[in-house]
């Protein structure tokens, strides 16, 4: 279990300073999907970084498993909006740096974990190629496969989709939830789509304006449900029923958004 | 297929200088302008005259000239850039000394070093350093903090993202640097071999220049340029194996 206890994140800029982020206090079970959405600088990314341990000046607590959350000590799994490629390896090296950074040994087992997770994304014949020469849906799958094949505590990412064109979208985003629904690893991530949110957050976490504090926490009960509304062409009266109560949910959080993302 | 190209480009290069020499040398008709044919026609003289061991003390004072000036530099631009300590201790003196000539510095070096080869390679490295410290500074901070974070939420060490990101994103801005700093140790040897020694093929070309042996300083020219252009081409050979990833 991740908690998170009076977190705050304060920066300084021309000698003022600007409270960025929280105080939030709230916990994110194990085995879990959080979306995190909220207006843009709220601190959405903050929050993201300082549990991937990319912001270390904060005040507060997070705990991971009842002990610091720490870098260290926990494969943590982040995927930056960029994807975060290094460009001067190949596919295949890009994979594979999470585990030589934390000194794991790449033996055999390890490749076939790691070959496995190419192969469910299609990226296995790509792996000498450079990040330069691929399309921003196969840079994107390179990262999700270097995520998963450290098999990560934790996942974060921060808003991992926005940056490719619809339908390259839906597809990365179904071929996640198919790769997540088999590993299920505690992930948390952010973006400003209520579409996403729903069709990708088991729980949605909604954040108020700069600095973020959390509105409001929902239990999505369509998650693994979307299928059916996104190819409504099956039309049973279960995909009709889980469109009704899409509606309703998207209509909520598009209140609260609406209402200035207040409660 | 890339060298293939080069190759091509070379030869192709090299024609067009050829004619272009040929045709001012018809066209002027002076003994002080030979044509390209009267000079290749001595190319014996690269060994009777022992021109391979002029090129190869030049080349000797270039490459470790070449050598000092990117590693001293490399080390001081990173130290700058990573310490706000040194930042503040070398930068004036690099600002202040930047702009000065430092060829102008060759007969102190003289005096200090002596004749011989050191004082020659100090002059190369003195003039080569400043841009490579620079270069390698600048190319640090130029590296955007978002290029880290991956690499900073695995727990990595400093001397890990060292060689996964900093040193690999600074590679081609270095390269860029060595293949200006190559075309500017070659032009500050001929100057540099111009006093207090018998070798070296700067030294070469004045000396036929004095004895006014025209078609053996064409020849020192022609070898010289040849020699500088072996070592683009080397630095090319070193991007292509190194920075696989930007082509």
């Amino acid at each position: 279990m991740l908690e998170i206890d009076q977190l705050k994140v304060v920066y300084t800029s021309n000698q003022q300073s600007i409270n960025a982020l929280g105080p939030i206090t709230m916990s994110f079970e194990q085995g879990e999907i959080y979306a995190v959405i909220g207006p843009s600088g709220c601190g959405k990314s903050t929050l993201l970084h300082v549990l991937g341990g990319i912001i270390q000046d904060f005040e507060g607590q997070v705990d991971f498993n009842g002990d610091r959350l720490n870098a260290n000590k926990y494969a943590i799994g982040f995927i930056p909006q960029n994807f975060g490629l290094l460009p001067w390896k190949n596919v295949e090296k890009n994979c594979l740096i999470s585990l030589k950074i934390r000194g794991m040994a790449i033996d055999q087992q390890v490749k076939d974990r790691v070959n496995s997770i190419m192969k469910r994304l299609n990226i296995h014949n790509l792996m000498n190629r450079y990040p330069n020469s691929l399309s921003g849906g196969q840079r994107q799958r390179v990262a999700i496969a270097r995520a998963f094949s450290m098999n990560p505590d934790l996942l974060l990412m921060d808003e991992p989709f926005s940056a490719l064109d619809s339908l390259t979208r839906e597809e990365a985003q179904e071929l996640f939830i198919d790769l997540w629904n088999e590993y299920k690893v505690t992930t948390v991530f952010v973006t400003h789509s209520v579409e996403e949110a729903i069709y990708m957050g088991k729980k949605i976490v909604i954040m108020s304006h700069c600095p973020g504090t959390i509105v409001e926490v929902i239990d999505n009960p369509l998650f693994n449900h979307m299928e059916g509304i996104r190819h409504l062409s099956e039309g049973t009266n279960e995909s009709l029923r889980d469109s009704e109560k899409y509606l309703k949910l998207s209509a909520h959080i598009r209140g609260i958004i609406k209402r200035g993302w207040k409660k | 297929m890339r060298t293939k190209r080069k190759l091509s480009t070379f030869v192709q290069g090299f024609i067009i200088i050829n004619l272009l020499w040929y045709g001012l040398s018809i066209f002027m008709n002076l003994r002080v302008l030979p044509t390209p044919f009267m000079v290749y026609q001595k190319i014996s003289l690269l060994y009777t005259d022992k021109i391979y061991q002029h090129i190869l003390v030049s080349l000797y004072r270039v490459l470790s000239g070449l050598g000092i000036a990117m590693i001293l530099g490399i080390g001081i631009g990173l130290l700058i850039a990573y310490s706000g300590w040194w930042n503040k201790l070398l930068n004036p003196l690099i600002y202040f000394t930047y702009p000065i000539p430092k060829t102008v510095l060759l007969p102190i070096l003289m005096l200090l070093f002596g004749l011989g080869d050191s004082s020659k390679i100090t002059l190369i490295v003195l003039i080569i350093i400043f841009q490579v410290i620079v270069s390698a500074r600048d190319a640090v901070q130029g590296i955007s903090q978002e290029t880290y974070a991956f690499i900073h939420s695995l727990g990595a060490s400093k001397y890990q993202i060292f060689i996964h990101v900093t040193l690999p994103a600074i590679l081609p801005e270095l390269l860029t640097n060595l293949r200006l700093s190559v075309g500017t140790a070659l032009s500050i040897l001929f100057f540099a071999e111009a006093y207090g020694t018998h070798y070296g093929i700067g030294y070469y070309i004045l000396d036929a220049w004095s004895r006014m042996d025209y078609i053996s300083m064409y020849l020192g020219v022609v070898t010289i340029s040849l020699v500088g252009f072996a070592l683009f081409i080397a630095v090319d050979l070193l991007e292509e194996s190194v920075c696989k990833w930007k082509q």
